[in-house]
């Protein structure tokens, strides 16, 4: 069992009157075993989550627990590890592959410098790269390589929870795949937890049992993976998934209704009530008496399965975006 | 590059070798010169005290008859020694202080930093005279002030490359496994700035040598029986009028020592850079054009706006010249929305780059042609082309950022592109600039307009960069990545928007993406690149059902869409696109590719016109209309083959 919980967590960065808060009030529960996908557009708080769950992020408010120990107590035995999406900053340019893998392995473990050796040989094998290459220095490895040792480094730790933030993103097509896979292949084997970072829709729904969608700090539509993809409630989730550009999508069609082109909300000073209000297309900007939008901040329902957090969630199913008709 | 072979490159420059071979002959001359001269130097002559120069004494005598060319070489070890004990003691205190903070509890460290901070602000000479004072005259005080002095500037040296590597990656994993601060920093973070650290300190050890020059010609520093440059420079010019070589030995001793310390450091500094100079090249002989079975265009048709053949992009290595764009042929007719896909290194940008003749030297473009709206950009004069730019052509880039002045407001910038190709007034350009915001739909575009470039959000700026391109209404827009930093709702918006100039101003669009549902989903056509080739050429209603070459197929295999079969592994394509340098004899792609023949080994296909819109460069190009899967690509779903180039930029 290993169960990671965020329970009603906030980040908040910088001074109280120039700060922002990047993650605000966020309850999230990966069940043991699973993989929950975490989209949203750039800078809404994703990787701050995640990072706040290994320490690398200043928690303001609320708890992570596993298993319902808070983790903040758990730092000696560091069951929750990361791989991070930079290929070519996430290892250190002077150490060997060997050295920054064996460098994880908690102290203790292995008592000869030989076992510690079959234990860095073991991990390479495990993430399909040859065991002899511990030797070589990350600038002889390609980026999908790289991307696997970040994972091999990840896994030397023992970890019960893998968090992945945006481990392809920087990865070409070609090698992409073969990284899901192992991502996959390994997370099953080893029933590891983990909380999966893309901004790759596709991407997430290959890999997670389940998918949250974020938007300005706030978790904005949580459930199973086809619920939320085939039957989107949110706006936003439904407005994400008509830009996915896909072989049998329509990305240039114009939803006439939806209040276009309109800038991203400023984190440092996110708008009342429902932060996605300035920017809905069934919000108060097209319906001028949905007042509440910019009054009250809807809430995501806590009961389990799939859970929306906007006012008018179970309006948007006939707001379908128009099929448009390309020039050529 | 290996590092030994690195700093090796720093002897093949001539600065850097002269630099050497000085330091070198100092260190030298420091260790032997006492053995060799050191009775000559001592030997008082009270009968030839105060001579010029001779025969016998080269640059004559001092106050008590004792040969000064022998003092000065003697000299060097003190000098020299001293110099570099002040770096040591600079550098090594400097580090502490500057490592202090990422150790330190908080406010300790602030506490550092601020010192480090106020002493930096004070000028080093003032700092080194200040502490020769409070550490008293002499060798020993000496030393310490100007080592004391220097450690500020170490120290701030420190902090800032240090504060950059702790924000990697790699940092965060060592926390993460709860590897204590000490030992990320005596583990990652030092070995990391160690480089730049001595080059620093090279630089340094000229200017310490001078320094003691300084200190020791006033007076605080070395004293008799010792001496040293300074001190010699001192009792020279004393008896300047006398002897001016006594004061000249010295000081020329000083001064090369001084440069010999600097230029090595800066040779060291420009190859960590990676700024290696690369010995003469020159263009090998253009090969024979092939003769191809069917011309790929015989002659610019109308309606033809760009039109290129057989482009190619050279850049010198050192171990050659390189070709990652090698022999690219295509047209883009008036109002067509083009499509370049391919990898990283495949050869997209540099051909966007050539097109508009913005390949900066070494880079070297030839090509067979390469005609715009007319004009034939690889003979055209300087200033047609940039007459162009900006006017009939407009390059959309994928970070704005780089490309918009951070100092000036963003209405200005728009409005300054018409002014000076259309000979606007001021005004009317700014009104006009403003109604471009507008047709881009910047919202509040007024106010917008009084806003600089960093006030932009990267969606906005990326629209503002397309008003640019459209003030003065382009005939072809190159859009290299205009979406790959943006979010894709904000992606969607930019390609809407790409896609309605293009409709409303019948401007040429051509567009680069790695992504090939994006170029799927907004353009006509699609060009599918693979190691600097054009390997196929088709409308993109055909590209899902009637790709031919085994890459296209491959790529739109593996990419994993909204209905990809989760229980299945997600293709791969086994192995990794060959490096420019090492582009193999035949097809390039062979290595990779489950359909490939000893022919294919053998003969580089020639992009040949497949039928009506569709040319293909391959010997077995993947047959029928039908959807081709392609069993050996997903069987191999967990081999990546072993790299057959390293990836560049490890640093
Ligand atoms: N160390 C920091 N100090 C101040 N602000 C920060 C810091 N790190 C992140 N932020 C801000 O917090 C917000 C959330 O950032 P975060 O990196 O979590 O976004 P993200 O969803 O991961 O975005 P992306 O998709 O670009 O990776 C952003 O507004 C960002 O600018
Ligand atoms: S709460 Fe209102 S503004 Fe927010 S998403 Fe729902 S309808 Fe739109
Ligand atoms: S020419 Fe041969 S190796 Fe190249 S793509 Fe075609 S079949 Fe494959
Ligand atoms: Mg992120």
């Amino acid at each position: 069992m290993s169960e990671l919980r965020f329970d009603h967590v906030s980040v908040r960065y910088g001074s109280r009157s120039t700060g922002l808060t990047a993650v605000d009030d966020v309850s999230l529960t990966i069940p043991s075993g699973s993989v929950v996908g975490l989209v949203g557009e750039s800078g809404s708080g994703k990787s701050t989550l995640a990072r706040a769950a290994i320490g690398l992020a200043p928690v303001t408010g609320g708890t992570i627990t596993l298993d319902g120990v808070d983790v903040t107590t758990l730092r000696r035995r560091h069951p929750i590890q990361m791989v991070f999406q930079d290929p070519f900053s996430s290892l250190d340019p002077r150490m060997t592959i060997g050295e920054s893998i064996a460098e994880m392995i908690p102290r203790g473990t292995f008592s000869s410098a030989a076992a510690k050796r079959a234990e860095v040989g073991r991990l390479l094998k495990l993430v399909n790269l040859d065991p002899d290459r511990a030797g070589s220095l990350p600038g002889a490895l390609s980026g999908g390589q790289r991307q696997r040792i970040g994972l091999a480094r990840a896994l030397a730790a023992r970890p019960e929870v893998i968090i992945a933030d945006e481990i392809t993103s920087a990865l070409d097509v070609s090698v992409q795949g073969s990284v899901l896979n192992l991502v996959r292949d390994v997370c099953a084997e080893l029933e590891l937890t983990m909380l999966f970072i893309s901004h790759n829709l596709s991407v997430v729904r290959y890999l997670s049992d389940y998918i949250a969608v974020m938007y300005l700090g706030h978790i904005v539509e949580l459930g199973p993976v086809d619920e939320v993809l085939n039957n989107a409630k949110h706006p936003y989730t439904r407005e994400l998934l008509a830009s996915v550009p896909t072989r049998n999508g329509n990305l240039l069609a114009v939803d006439p209704a939806a209040p276009l082109d309109v800038e991203p909300a400023d984190p440092h000073h996110p708008p009342s009530g429902c932060r996605f209000n300035p920017r809905c297309p069934i919000g108060p900007l097209v319906h001028p008496e949905r007042q509440i939008c910019v009054q009250s901040a809807p809430q995501l329902p806590t009961t389990p399965g799939h859970a929306t957090a906007c006012h008018f969630a179970e309006l948007t199913k006939d707001r379908l975006p128009q099929p448009f008709e390309p020039a050529w | 590059m290996p590092t030994r072979l690195k700093w090796l490159s720093i002897v093949r420059s001539p600065v850097g070798a002269t630099a050497t071979v000085l330091v070198l002959l100092l260190a030298l001359l420091a260790v032997f010169a006492p053995l060799i001269w050191g009775a000559q130097a001592e030997a008082i002559d009270t009968s030839g005290t105060q001579q010029g120069p001779s025969a016998e004494h080269l640059l004559g005598t001092d106050a008590l008859g004792r040969d000064v060319l022998a003092r000065v070489l003697i000299a060097t070890q003190l000098s020299v020694a001293l110099a570099v004990i002040a770096v040591v003691i600079g550098v090594t205190v400097g580090t502490l202080l500057g490592t202090a903070p990422s150790v330190l509890p908080r406010w300790a460290g602030r506490l550092v930093v601020g010192i480090v901070n106020i002493a930096v602000a004070f000028p080093g000479l003032l700092l080194a005279l200040f502490f020769a004072v409070i550490f008293g005259v002499g060798t020993t005080g000496a030393v310490l002030a100007i080592g004391f002095a220097m450690a500020p500037g170490f120290a701030r040296l420190t902090q800032t490359m240090s504060a950059a590597i702790a924000g990697r990656d790699f940092i965060s994993a060592a926390r993460a496994a709860g590897v204590s601060r000490l030992r990320v920093l005596i583990r990652h973070v030092l070995p990391n700035i160690a480089e730049p650290l001595i080059v620093n300190a090279t630089v340094a050890a000229g200017g310490a040598l001078l320094a003691f020059a300084g200190l020791s010609f006033l007076g605080i520093g070395v004293q008799v029986p010792a001496y040293d440059w300074g001190k010699l420079l001192g009792e020279g010019l004393n008896r300047i009028y006398i002897n001016p070589a006594a004061a000249f030995g010295p000081a020329v001793a000083v001064i090369v020592a001084g440069l010999a310390f600097n230029l090595l450091g800066e040779t060291a500094a420009s190859v960590a850079g990676g700024r290696v100079t690369i010995g003469r090249w020159t263009l090998p002989p253009r090969p024979q054009p092939t003769t191809r079975a069917v011309p790929a265009f015989s002659t610019v048709s109308v309606g033809t706006i760009l039109s290129i053949e057989n482009l190619r992009v050279s850049y010198p290595t050192p171990s050659g010249l390189v070709h990652p764009v090698r022999g690219v042929s295509f047209e883009v007719r008036e109002g067509e929305a083009l499509g370049v896909v391919g990898e990283s290194g495949s050869g997209k940008s540099l051909t966007a780059l050539a097109a508009s003749r913005l390949i900066e030297p070494p880079g070297v473009v030839d090509a067979d042609r390469l005609e715009f709206n007319g004009i034939q950009m690889l003979t055209a004069p300087e200033k047609t082309i940039r007459g162009l730019l900006g006017t009939s052509l407009a390059m959309v880039f994928q970070d704005p950022m780089t490309s918009f002045n951070p100092t000036r407001r963003i209405g200005s910038q728009l409005a300054e592109a018409a002014q000076e190709h259309q000979g606007m007034s001021k005004k009317e350009a700014m009104k006009r600039a403003v109604k471009q915001l507008q047709a881009v739909r910047v919202p509040a575009a007024t106010r917008r307009a009084e806003q600089y470039p960093h006030e932009f959000s990267g969606g906005m700026r990326q629209r503002a960069m397309i008003a640019m391109g459209l003030m003065n209404s382009p005939k072809l827009i190159i859009a290299d990545e205009p979406t790959t930093a943006l979010d894709v709702t904000v992606q969607r918006q930019v390609l809407r928007l790409l896609e309605r100039v293009r409709t409303d101003t019948n401007a040429a669009i051509l567009l680069i993406s790695h992504d090939i549902a994006v170029i799927s989903q907004s353009c006509e056509r699609v060009l599918v690149m693979y190691a600097g080739r054009v390997v196929e050429d088709l409308p993109t209603a055909e590209l899902y059902t009637g790709a031919r070459h085994p890459y296209t197929r491959a790529l739109l295999e593996v990419v994993p869409d909204l209905d990809t079969d989760r229980e299945q592994p997600l293709g791969v394509i086994p192995g990794r696109p060959p490096a420019p340098g090492e582009v193999p004899l035949g097809c390039a792609f062979a290595a990779r590719c489950p359909l490939a023949t000893a022919q294919c080994r053998e003969a580089d296909p020639e992009l040949e016109i497949h039928r009506d819109k569709h040319r293909v460069a391959c010997w077995n190009p993947v047959e029928s209309d039908t959807r081709v899967t392609l069993p050996e690509l997903t069987a191999a779903a967990h081999t990546e083959a072993a790299p057959v180039a390293t990836v560049g930029g490890a640093q």
